[in-house]
């Protein structure tokens, strides 16, 4: 199948070196969606907007920036896979095109490795792709299903910097705007055959972002250990996320909650990637999900 | 360099002035302007006195007016200047007039403030001196120059100059004008039949004035006949209403017409066409089936219809928390005593016609009918509406079935509301223990979601229904989560002290978000106690949000039918927020109560009362004068084109027979002097009186040619 | 000591003076702040929205509310020396709901950018600047995930600057051009020796 819609594939950090099974599954799940992604060779850490946009703003900027050209060189659109990637990423291109002096300052530092940010390309999140149906849309999805996850109770995790805060971001489907209580992530789940299920304070932070996760883990912790408490009662096989580093935060969390906190949920964390990858008819060990510090097989069970 | 520069510009404004021969052009025709019979005023040496204002300091302070006096020596017809510390005082004026005496003066130039202040008070004086009014020009060296350069005293000193120079040009070319004077229709409208509406007009009718209601609803009393009780009294809101109601419907000089639209508004003040559109009820009235031929026949209010209609529907006087029928009546108090079909609801299966029988009062093919009235004044009292604050996500209204807003409330404490007065949480009718309040939902909010402004009545409000809550309801504790209580009215403070005795529970601090129980329903309110300085997470039975209030859905449409300015949230437009709140910048209409901004019931009667008197009183003169700003034609110049008449924006235009050929004749009493017509004329036959061809281009030659003639 | 009445410590610290100092405010703090951050945190009206929506708030002293009114007040020290600077997760809750339009993730981030200048930062922070100036990524990958990525029919290194490692020093180009790495080095040094 031709691909309709090509993109430069940002990868980031934990995806591909946590996680390789995403960034598999959002490759081959893309393609059989009409999606190519192309690599993006030379990125580098995006870099992590709590770290580095806490040290320095305008290094920040730069060397997200730097990403962004090796884009404009291929002339292409970003996708992208990760809601930190996402804030550092698509924010910085967006300020750049609207700061004039901010640009100047980041195209100064650009000369040093004869680059020059433009502003030519946009940013797009593979989950925000996934939903918009000029380009994929829920429909799609479903008629791409071949293994239906059914009887499956996932609850979402939208994480943070995809769609906070609203009043910066742009999204063609204004669904995405809805910060408060959006379900368009639902409907992506419920299009691959699962149940979607509500839980309290869906919205809250998975607690490692700010580098808070680095800082302060007891603390970032128990922010994650207070959304599992509440996913608990909410009876769920699987928690979906579109972000590897809010993945990682609830996935390794569990082990560490249970060394920290002595409590034991043992809740699959999957990617929205990975599950769809599952959908899809990719094996498990297609997405390395062994890899998982929780393991995935009582879930598997069930969905397959 | 800047002596340079001036050169280069200067010679360019020289190229641009003779190249386009304009000047000379124009001022030639003042005399075919004369020709039809004006006094040759331009033509008399011209001798200008300009008069140069201190403000105290807010005009000396910033520009050196000595350099201002000895540079306006130096324009050309300039016969005398001075100065004084406050122009617009009786000594001030004084100087003027013996300036003209001594001087034998043309025309006065004073520069001071903006002519929206003090235009007429110099228009006396230079009429006090002899001259015609209309010789007067101000040059504003306040509002666009002191103030707005404060700090660049040689910069403002020079556009002060510049400004003189340009009033004094136009002065030069003035001419003696008269103001029209129309005689006013005995006969004023309100638009809008709330508690503003109805206290204008039952004012305006013991006036002795006849006065057009105009509702758009099928009964009178607006949002204060939806309301329990009202601050600080706790007076009954219906019972004091009421009787007002009665009166309106009694009062022999009122007009009442419910379910009706102003359609359009031609005219000016004293004499305004107004159209309006009766909307098809559906229910003929007593005086309609006689005029029918049904003898005894019409809507007596007996209700049979409505017993016996079939559809339902969610009744919006009630918040749609109860069912009504297509064939209604909002409420058993209501003026008139009339019923009305819902069309969009009705299913004409004319079950109400057989049981109306012989009164024969409903026609279910009626249809929206027009009147015609004429009124001298207007009184604009359109009211307001909740802000849709479903918009504001985080507290999930319309989402969580025990989140309401105050109105709403207001309905379900009321004893004639959908439950009796019994106050219960909507999801289960069981009644609520811990009940949160919420102020400034939507209001005070700079986001762009919710409005910038502060709603003014929703502290107070909310105060009552903590109240009521607990005057009714013992044992149930309300919780206000607020920002600043602002209980500034008489008695106010003191009812806010009352129910803190009382035991409602004050927190500081604005809820951030609501999440509910999805078994209990019952809602988990976040908020930060700044005042303890620690977030909060309290379960409650019941959110009351105190939504911020807008400008009602029809306000805008009505407003542009007045031709009445808005400010940028949409209110409608005083033509000064403190000196002239009732009236508006269009002559002859005026504003009343919360259409204007949101009041509580004694502003918006207060202001009611102000409108109506302001609204009467070119009635009660009987005439007013216009301002003689309006076109003429010059009949020799005129081609009978008539494209100015179908440009003219108020239908004062108009081509007529003369000596065998068309000329355009200007209705100069509907003229509102706007210009369209004279800067498109072909021909330049037509002439602005007060802002002539001649006198513009002489402005901008003066300014152009900085002086150099 | 009489004066303790059986609280020796805590009564001195009780007893500390506690008044807020005019010569204590610095208005170019403000600026700073509102420069780097972009947002208006002289706006605030101290609702409580930013605090209430905060998720480090409920268990921690971290208060997003007090660290904007200390921008408000110009108290530069005491905010940047507070060691709950650093439990903003940067969720953006509080930003999304501000009815003043303010971004106080942001304007903690700038005084995070200003608390680096005097050398304040935790040196997680500081260790993310050193895997990148060495790999280009925050997160390195490993030898368990290289042999599951060859297991996956992968290459062992992503198409990043792990396979292609000549864009390696163009990272570190800007990351020196704003000596970050050096005073990274200095402070990881200083602490851990």
């Amino acid at each position: 199948m031709e691909a309709k819609h090509k993109y430069a594939f940002y990868l980031g950090c934990i995806a591909p070196n946590r996680y390789p099974g995403s960034e598999a599954a959002a490759i081959k799940t893309s393609r059989k969606l009409g999606i190519e992604l192309v690599p993006l060779k030379g990125a580098s850490c995006c870099p992590a907007p709590g770290a580095f946009g806490s040290i320095d703003l305008n290094v920040w900027y730069a060397m997200a920036a730097r990403n962004l050209v090796l884009a404009e060189q291929m002339k292409m659109d970003i996708a992208l896979l990760c809601n930190g990637c996402y804030k550092s990423i698509w924010e910085v291109n967006h300020k750049l095109k609207h700061h004039d002096e901010l640009r100047d300052g980041v195209n100064e530092v650009l000369k040093t490795i004869d680059m020059e940010y433009k502003g030519s390309i946009n940013v797009y999140h593979l989950a925000e792709l996934m939903y918009d149906d000029k380009i994929v849309g829920p429909a799609k999805i479903r008629d791409s299903v071949t293994n239906p996850l059914t009887g499956a109770r996932i609850a979402v995790h939208y994480g943070c910097h995809l769609i906070k805060p609203r009043k910066d971001r742009e999204f063609e489907k204004t669904e995405i705007l809805n910060t408060e209580n959006p379900t368009w992530m639902e409907e992506l789940v419920a299009a691959l055959g699962a149940t979607p299920v509500e839980y309290r304070q869906k919205m809250m932070c998975c607690g490692a972002g700010g580098g808070v996760r680095g800082y302060d883990i007891v603390h970032a912790l128990d922010i994650a250990n207070e959304k599992l408490i509440n996913l608990k009662e909410a009876n769920v096989d699987a928690l979906t996320d579109i972000c590897p580093f809010c993945q990682l935060q609830f996935d390794r969390g569990q082990i560490e909650i249970k060394e920290k906190f002595g409590v034991e949920y043992n809740l699959p964390v999957l990617h929205f990637c990975e599950l769809l990858g599952l959908a899809q008819g990719m094996s498990p060990q297609d997405l390395a999900l062994d890899l998982h510090g929780i393991s995935c097989e009582p879930f598997l069970q069930k969905v397959l | 360099m800047k002596e340079v520069l001036n050169m280069a510009e200067r010679k360019t404004k020289k190229e641009i002035s003779s190249t386009k021969g304009t000047t000379t052009a124009v001022k030639k025709q003042a005399p075919a302007k004369l020709a039809i019979g004006e006094q040759p005023a331009a033509q008399k040496e011209a001798r200008i006195g300009v008069f140069i204002c201190h403000c105290g300091t807010n005009i000396a302070g910033s520009m050196d007016i000595n350099a201002v006096q000895e540079y306006a020596k130096t324009i050309p017809n300039v016969g005398y200047v001075d100065n004084y510390k406050y122009m617009c005082s009786m000594p001030g004026q004084a100087v003027i007039n013996k300036a003209i005496h001594d001087n034998k003066l043309t025309g006065v130039v004073v520069a001071a403030c903006s002519p929206r202040l003090h235009e007429p008070t110099f228009r006396t004086a230079t009429k006090e001196g002899g001259l015609n009014p209309f010789r007067f020009e101000m040059a504003n060296i306040r509002e666009q120059n002191s103030w707005v350069h404060m700090h660049d005293q040689e910069g403002s000193t020079e556009k002060a100059k510049d400004a003189i120079r340009i009033a004094v040009a136009k002065a030069s070319l003035l001419e003696d004008l008269f103001p029209k004077s129309v005689p006013v229709e005995k006969a004023a409208m309100v638009v809008g039949a709330g508690i503003a509406g109805m206290q204008a007009a039952l004012d305006l009718a013991n006036a002795g004035i006849k006065t057009y209601l105009i509702e758009k609803t099928p009964t009178i009393g607006g949002r204060m006949s939806q309301l329990d009780k009202t601050f600080p009294t706790l007076d009954c809101s219906q019972c004091i209403l009421t009787p007002k109601m009665v009166d309106v419907g009694r009062s022999p000089n009122i007009e009442l017409m419910t379910y009706s639209e102003v359609e359009s508004v031609e005219g000016y003040i004293g004499n305004f066409d107004v159209t309006i559109r009766k909307k098809a009820r559906g229910v003929l009235t007593p005086a309609e089936a006689a005029a029918k031929g049904i003898v005894g026949g019409g809507c007596n209010g007996c209700g049979d219809c409505e017993t016996a209609c079939p559809v339902i529907q969610p009744n919006t006087f009630e918040e749609g928390m109860k069912p009504r029928k297509a064939i209604y009546i909002q409420h058993p108090q209501v003026v008139p005593l009339l019923y009305t079909i819902d069309k969009e609801a009705c299913i004409k299966c004319e079950i109400c016609v057989k049981v109306c029988g012989e009164k024969k009062a409903i026609d279910l093919n009626q249809e929206d009918e027009f009147v015609k009235v004429k009124v001298g004044t207007a009184i604009m009292a359109v009211g307001y509406d909740i802000f849709p604050i479903e918009n504001k996500t985080e507290w999930g209204y319309k989402r969580y079935e025990n989140v309401i807003t105050s109105l709403e409330f207001e309905r379900l404490i009321c004893a004639s509301g959908p439950t009796g007065g019994h106050m219960v949480r909507p999801s289960d009718g069981v009644a609520p223990k811990k009940v949160a309040f919420l102020l400034c939902a939507g209001s005070r909010d700079n986001t762009g979601i919710g409005k910038p402004y502060c709603s003014r009545f929703c502290c107070m409000y909310s105060l009552k229904h903590a109240h009521q809550l607990i005057e009714k309801m013992p044992g149930v504790q309300p919780y206000i989560f607020y920002m600043d209580i602002r209980s500034f009215g008489k008695m106010y403070e003191e009812f806010y002290y009352r129910i803190q005795d009382e035991g409602a529970k004050f927190i500081r601090g604005r809820v951030s978000n609501i999440l509910e129980d999805p078994v209990s329903k019952n809602l988990m309110v976040f908020a930060d106690d700044t005042l303890l300085d620690r977030p909060m997470k309290l379960e409650v039975d019941l959110v009351v949000l105190a939504a911020a209030v807008q400008p009602s859905a029809d306000t805008n449409r009505t407003r542009k039918l007045f031709g009445v300015s808005c400010s940028m949230d949409g209110w409608l437009l005083e033509a000064h927020p403190k000196l002239n709140p009732c009236g508006t910048t269009t002559a002859g209409v005026f504003l009343a109560g919360a259409c204007q901004g949101p009041k509580d019931i004694p502003d918006v009667v207060a202001s009611a009362e102000g409108a109506a008197s302001a609204a009467s009183i070119p009635i009660h003169v009987g005439h007013v004068e216009l301002e003689p700003y309006f076109a003429q034609c010059i009949e020799e110049k005129c081609a009978g084109c008539g494209m100015c008449v179908n440009l003219c924006p108020y239908t004062a235009l108009a081509l007529i027979e003369k000596d065998g050929r068309k000329v355009m004749q200007v209705t100069e009493a509907k003229c509102k002097g706007c210009g369209t017509c004279g800067g498109f004329c072909p021909g330049g036959a037509i002439w602005m009186n007060h802002f002539a061809t001649p006198q513009i281009i002489a402005q901008i030659d003066a300014f152009l040619l900085g002086g150099e003639h | 000591m009489a004066k303790t009445k059986g609280y020796p410590e805590a009564l001195e610290t009780k007893l500390r003076d506690r008044y807020m100092y005019g010569d204590d405010s610095h208005p170019e703090f403000t600026d700073s702040v509102e420069k780097i951050s972009m947002s208006i945190p002289h706006m605030c009206y101290q609702c409580g929205t930013c605090t209430a929506s905060c998720p480090s708030a409920p268990r921690s002293s971290y208060r997003i509310r007090k660290f904007v009114r200390r921008v408000v007040l110009g108290l530069e020290n005491e905010a940047l020396t507070d060691p709950d600077l650093w439990l903003c997760t940067t969720c953006y809750s509080c930003t999304d709901r501000c009815p003043r339009d303010i971004a106080p993730t942001d304007v903690i981030m700038a005084m995070r950018n200003l608390a680096f200048k005097r050398d304040i930062i935790p040196v997680n922070f500081l260790k993310t600047v050193q895997a990148i100036y060495t790999t280009g990524h925050g997160v390195p990958n490993n030898d368990v995930n290289r042999a599951a990525r060859v297991k996956l029919g992968m290459d062992a290194d992503p198409p990043t600057t792990h396979t292609y490692k000549e864009f390696i020093p163009g990272i570190q180009k800007i990351l020196d051009y704003y000596k970050l790495k050096a005073n990274a080095d200095r402070i990881v040094k200083e602490r851990e020796g």
